[in-house]
């Protein structure tokens, strides 16, 4: 998540502390020393984080601005707690706040999922002394509970506010190590940006749930048959070195650093599974299936720029036991060599997915819906015109005709059937003379039929039975006569 | 979200007493005459529908949508009253299609308008929807199941849809109290039993129809809770097209659905073939593709139900598959599921075509946000993400760690994928222990198994650049093999005895050696290294297995006993085959003073030394890439199986190679001796002498 740090530089942050040594510091310099810290650990772990700096008093300057604009923020508030007075201050604007029109709306909550985090330079007690602790807290209510509120714990002092900051780079800036596994090659790696907790059903599982830091493959799928599959975030996978002391040495990327440098230069000829992986991905168009836990799964793919750059991406599907209806249970997900026989074929030239359902979907049967009175007109014109071209349409007549019957006692509209009976005799009665002989056994036997049917007595109007073309003797040598 | 949310389970009651069969009066044609036909002709007198079949039809339209865009876990239970109550289905996921609800409505019937219409009612039915919505479903018994002791957050939600045909307000609230008094028994009833569950809440919503062209003798209400179990709402809705609009409404609102119209279908006209006009398609699916238009604070679009989001067909280029970065994927329903517009784009999509669609924007750059793409015969619309990513502009993979290195064996890597393809498993497979053998945990086997020796890249190995050994490769990493499998890998074992006696050459990588690599007899015994790595790393998965490495081990040890024979005269030769660690220092030392002896006499002896003190020198420098082949060369005494006649100067250099390679490997022995597995190496060798030895080294690469 992109980060943007708001910075109070009111005059109230040019409060000094008094620290039991030479130096006078200000709050904004306790303030300042804390980002510094925060910017250093994202500059050293966190490369690849997004961030805007915004200084406020009763106005508000953007210092470095994004570039782009995003789905998601983190927002780091940086403050003393001294909310002001009068109009448009915190506490008249949280006081007021039922009164806002929608065009006047408060920032809060953001119209996109956000984490407010502030940072006071304070104490808890000197908040306690106001009500300004209460008015922040009300902020990350109106953010919808998302965020946190850091204070100092003791005197305000470099060493503390250090140790604040520190617990903020805990909550949200840790990046997210992890081992990638195909079976006995392995890679570390960083995932980025940190896979957020995910919850499932509030309900009956409100335990939100986080990914395994084994990331292991289980097999492989064609980009083709994955098929743009819906997923919960996408992260880089970047492998990195890692030292024997678990810690990391870098990602590899070049930088400008010149002890890193020789460091990446090295990490980058030693041959990394990942970028194997992610060739192969490339070349085949395929993806790789990851398990990131039980019953939770993602896909690695190689995410190409619009540039020559191309990198190994993991997307997270939703977790359950099908996160895709088209790939089935990721459990029932076998190596193809169980098969009886190859299902992508000899030449590679069928696939196994996408999966059928048991049931077709309404716009794959041909259901019957009559609401509309052209719904129904049209398939009475069918049977009409098929009725018109007996002998030689006979099956596609009385398929029609059937389609209809059933739909009629299903919805009772025994009516109908009466009237498509009487237009049935009509038909048979405008016959031309040059019409086949059988045109006219078939019109009257369906006709007759539909009447029966219309009765509704269960001899007849059996949802299962269908009406059967009469057996004339014209009727298996009809082509012939053509 | 919630699975067990009210729409979990809807209970469809439709009245079927005698006043049902009265007609909603509204004429429906159904006797179109075709222009060019005989003239004179009176159309048949339209028809028009009961009210039954209104509210039958209205219904099933409901359901039609429903079971769309919500096959699974969302589900009906169709219940008809009229002297008693009649329960088409039931909850079980095999009763909930359109089909099964169409025959068991065709064997109701339609209702008997000279039945007694005292003994009808509509109560029946509400009482059996409140006993069926006591009764668990599979999904809340599957939940409850794996919750085990949680079982309690398992909800029991649902709505009770009522049609009928009320006679005033005053009934529609007896009726509701009814139903609130039901609720109440049953609640006390499910209290006692295992398969059954208490009702937490439940919505009535009561549709009083009545006839075209009549007076409603019930009034609208809107949603009132009745008690903290019970809510309930009155829509009094004339019969016909009426009826069927206010359930395609209600089903929008019951299931969070939101519409979505496509613009400029292009299509070719019916009657002129060759011409092609613009259509329009109303779909319904989950409002949450809509997800993007709501955050982006358009919110004059909230609440209204009618609304529609417009979105432009794009025509598909070409059929390239593209991975798209799709954030949610909904299924659809079509509004007018058979009209021609709607059943020309699904059939376009069913037949495997993806449609993207557009954003229509007056002005700027175009802006594509969702995709129409069917999978298995289901039509899904996809929300592409078109907001900027904070993944924009990352850095190359090749930037970063292992990107420097040109020679990885992707094309095999490539095959090693195809292989290792997923396929579903539909039907249960056991063990032969009799437990249930899950196909993923098959396919995870087999990528451990696939995986046990498998070189990163090309200069790192030399059996799998042979296409000799391909026969062997490919099936060795098998879990079982069969005799022919067995027969192959022979075969392949011989085959490359042969390349050796004729002395092929070997794709050996000399990437990163200075000078020419090693010499013939070395690069084969790099490679039978190489190949015993592979074999021994299969030998516990069976017997057969086992028979390959004996074939190998028979093949491969015959030069060295050669060897050894020829050896015999020759005492120093002798002694070093049967080396331990400690004669082998010893004798390198000596080794090292003949070669030093020799170099003045030995001109080309001396610059095949110069050349191995070089090779000697480079594993300093920090993992080279051929750091395998060459800790590999030390090893094995030189394959000195020369057929023929040897030259002092062939043997000598021979020699000298040898003294080398145990220089490097003492010098691998020392990298390794960090950790134990230097330990590990010279336990084996002392348990199985040189072979293993060094196939332990490179198993461990």
């Amino acid at each position: 998540m992109p980060t943007v740090v708001v910075m109070d530089v009111s005059l109230s942050m040019t409060r000094p502390v008094t620290v039991e040594g030479s130096e006078e510091y200000q709050r904004k310099h306790l303030a300042a020393h804390g980002l510094t810290m925060l910017f250093e650990h994202m500059a050293t772990n966190y490369k690849l984080e997004f961030t805007a700096l915004v200084v406020f008093s009763s106005l508000w300057e953007l210092m470095v601005p994004f570039t782009r604009d995003y789905n998601t923020l983190q927002v780091v508030l940086v403050t003393d707690g001294c909310l002001g007075i009068g109009r448009g201050s915190l506490r008249h604007s949280l006081a007021t706040h039922n009164q806002r029109s929608e065009s006047n709306r408060f920032p809060l909550p953001f119209p996109f999922p956000s984490k407010l985090y502030i940072m006071c330079m304070a104490n808890l007690e000197e908040l306690q002394s106001t009500d300004s602790l209460d008015c922040l807290e009300r902020l990350i209510d109106l953010n919808n509970g998302e965020g946190q509120i850091f204070t100092i714990d003791g005197p305000l002092c470099l060493k503390n506010v250090q140790s604040m900051f520190g617990k903020l780079i805990d909550l949200a800036y840790t990046p997210f190590h992890a081992v990638l596994k195909c079976g006995h090659l392995t890679a570390d790696v960083q995932v980025f940006p940190r896979p957020e907790p995910f919850v499932v059903d509030e309900e009956i599982d409100p335990i939100p749930k986080v990914i395994n830091t084994d990331l292991e493959i289980v097999g492989f799928i064609d980009i083709a048959d994955i098929s743009s599959p819906p997923v919960l975030s996408r992260h880089l996978v970047l492998p990195i070195a890692l030292n024997k002391e678990g810690d990391e040495v870098g990602t590899g990327i070049t930088d400008d650093n010149e002890d890193e440098n020789s460091a990446n230069q090295i990490a980058g000829k030693i041959p990394n599974f990942c970028v194997l992986l992610h060739g192969s991905l490339k070349v085949e168009g395929m993806v790789a299936i990851v398990q990131l836990g039980p019953e939770w799964h993602g896909m690695l793919y190689s995410q190409a720029d619009s540039k020559k750059k191309s990198n190994l991406m993991m997307s997270l599907f939703e977790p359950g036991p099908e996160p895709l209806p088209w790939l089935g249970k990721m459990g029932q997900l076998g190596p193809i060599s169980d098969a009886k026989e190859n299902p992508y074929g000899e030449d590679d030239n069928k696939s196994p997915f996408p999966l059928q359902p048991k049931n077709k979907r309404s716009y794959a049967q041909n259901v019957t819906v009559w609401i509309k009175p052209s719904g129904l007109q049209t398939d009475v014109q069918k049977i009409l015109r098929n009725a018109r071209k007996l002998p030689e349409k006979t099956q596609t007549f009385y398929k029609e005709l059937n389609r209809l019957r059933k739909a009629a006692l299903a919805f009772g509209f025994l009516d109908l059937l009466k009237g498509v009976a009487d237009m049935l005799e009509r038909e048979c009665t405008l016959l031309p003379d040059t019409a086949h002989p059988d045109a006219a056994f078939q019109l009257t036997h369906a006709a007759q039929q539909l009447k029966l049917a219309s009765t509704g007595t269960s001899e007849y109007a059996g949802y299962d039975h269908n009406i059967t073309p009469l057996q004339t003797d014209f009727s298996g040598s009809s082509t012939e006569r053509m | 979200m919630k699975i067990f949310s009210e729409s979990h389970k809807t209970v469809f009651v439709v009245d079927h007493c005698p006043y049902m069969a009265e007609s909603c009066r509204q004429h429906v044609e159904f006797d179109m005459l075709v222009k060019n036909r005989t003239q004179g002709i009176i159309p048949l007198a339209p028809i028009s529908k009961s009210l039954w079949t209104c509210s039958v039809e209205s219904s099933m339209e409901y359901c039609r949508i429903m079971y769309d865009i919500f096959p699974f876990k969302k589900l009906v239970n169709f219940i008809v009253s009229d002297s008693g109550a009649h329960v088409l289905n039931s909850w079980t996921q095999e009763d909930q299609n359109l089909q099964e609800l169409m025959a068991a409505l065709a064997a109701v019937g339609p209702p008997n308008p000279r039945a007694d219409p005292e003994c009808c009612s509509i109560l029946h039915g509400l009482v059996a929807a409140v006993e069926t919505l006591c009764k668990i479903t599979e999904y809340q018994h599957e939940a409850r199941t794996l919750l085990m002791e949680n079982a309690e957050r398992v909800g029991n939600r649902g709505r009770i849809i009522c049609i009928t045909n009320a006679k005033s307000d005053s009934h529609v609230r007896m009726l509701e109290d009814c139903v609130q008094e039901t609720i109440h028994e049953h609640n006390k009833l499910a209290a006692n039993s295992d398969h059954l569950m208490q009702i937490q809440k439940c919505e009535l919503v009561l549709i009083h129809t009545y006839p075209v062209g009549e007076d409603s003798l019930v009034s609208d209400r809107s949603k009132k809770e009745l008690s903290p179990v019970l809510t309930s709402e009155v829509h009094s809705v004339r019969a016909g097209r009426h009826l069927a609009t206010k359930l395609n409404i209600l089903v929008q609102q019951h299931f969070d659905l939101a519409s979505t119209t496509i613009t400029n279908i292009p299509m070719k006209e019916e009657q002129h073939a060759n011409t092609s006009a613009n259509y329009d398609v109303e779909l319904l699916h989950h409002k949450d593709a809509h997800v993007d238009f709501l955050k982006s604070g358009d919110s004059s679009r909230e609440g209204s139900f009618k609304e529609t989001i417009t979105l432009k067909w794009c025509t598909p280029r070409t059929n390239n598959i593209e991975l798209h970065y799709c954030t949610g994927a909904y299924r659809i329903s079509p509004v007018d599921v058979n009209s021609r517009p709607s059943s020309c784009l699904t059939n376009f999509l069913l037949n495997g075509r993806s449609v993207l669609l557009e954003q229509p924007r007056k002005s700027g750059s175009k802006v594509i946000s969702h995709m129409l793409s069917s999978h298995g015969g289901e039509i899904f619309l996809h929300v592409l993400s078109s907001s900027r990513s904070i993944l924009e502009d990352p850095p190359s993979i090749s930037e970063g760690c292992g990107g420097r290195v040109t020679d990885y064996r992707i094309t095999d890597f490539g095959e090693f994928m195809r292989e290792n393809r997923l396929t579903p498993f539909l039907d249960p497979r056991y063990k032969i222990d009799g437990s249930l053998e899950i196909p993923l945990e098959r396919a995870k086997d087999q990528l451990e198994k696939h995986t046990r020796y498998w070189p990163m890249i090309i200069s790192q190995t030399t059996i799998f650049n042979m296409q000799a050994v391909v026969p062997l490769a490919s099936v060795i990493v098998k879990e079982s093999l069969t005799e022919e499998d067995v027969l192959n890998c022979q075969k392949t074992i011989y085959n490359l005895v042969d390349m050796e006696r004729k002395n092929d050459p070997l794709p050996i990588s000399t990437v990163g050696t200075r000078g020419k690599g090693p010499k013939r007899d070395e690069q084969y015994r790099i490679m039978w290294n190489e190949l015993e790595t592979l074999v021994r790393a299969h030998i516990n998965n069976s017997e057969k297995h086992q028979r390959v490495l004996e074939c190998l081990m028979a093949c491969r040890s015959k030069p060295p006993e050669e060897e050894e024979r020829k050896k015999r005269g020759r005492k120093r030769e002798d002694k070093e085959d049967k080396s331990e660690k400690a004669v082998k220092d010893y004798e390198q030392e000596k080794f090292w003073q003949d070669s030093e002896r020799l170099k003045g006499i030995l001109e080309r002896g001396k610059e095949e030394l110069a050349e191995a003190e070089i090779i000697k020198d480079s594993p300093d420098s920090p993992e080279p890439p051929n750091k395998k082949p060459l800790v590999e060369m030390d090893e094995t005494p030189p394959v000195e199986k020369s057929k023929g006649p040897v030259s002092l100067l062939t043997l000598w250099s021979n020699r000298i190679n040898t003294a080398n390679s145990r220089k490097h490997q003492e010098f691998a022995g020392r990298l390794n001796s960090v950790n134990n597995r230097a330990e590990l190496y010279q336990h084996l060798k002392e348990e199985n002498g040189m072979e293993t030895t060094e196939n332990g080294k490179a198993s461990r690469q």
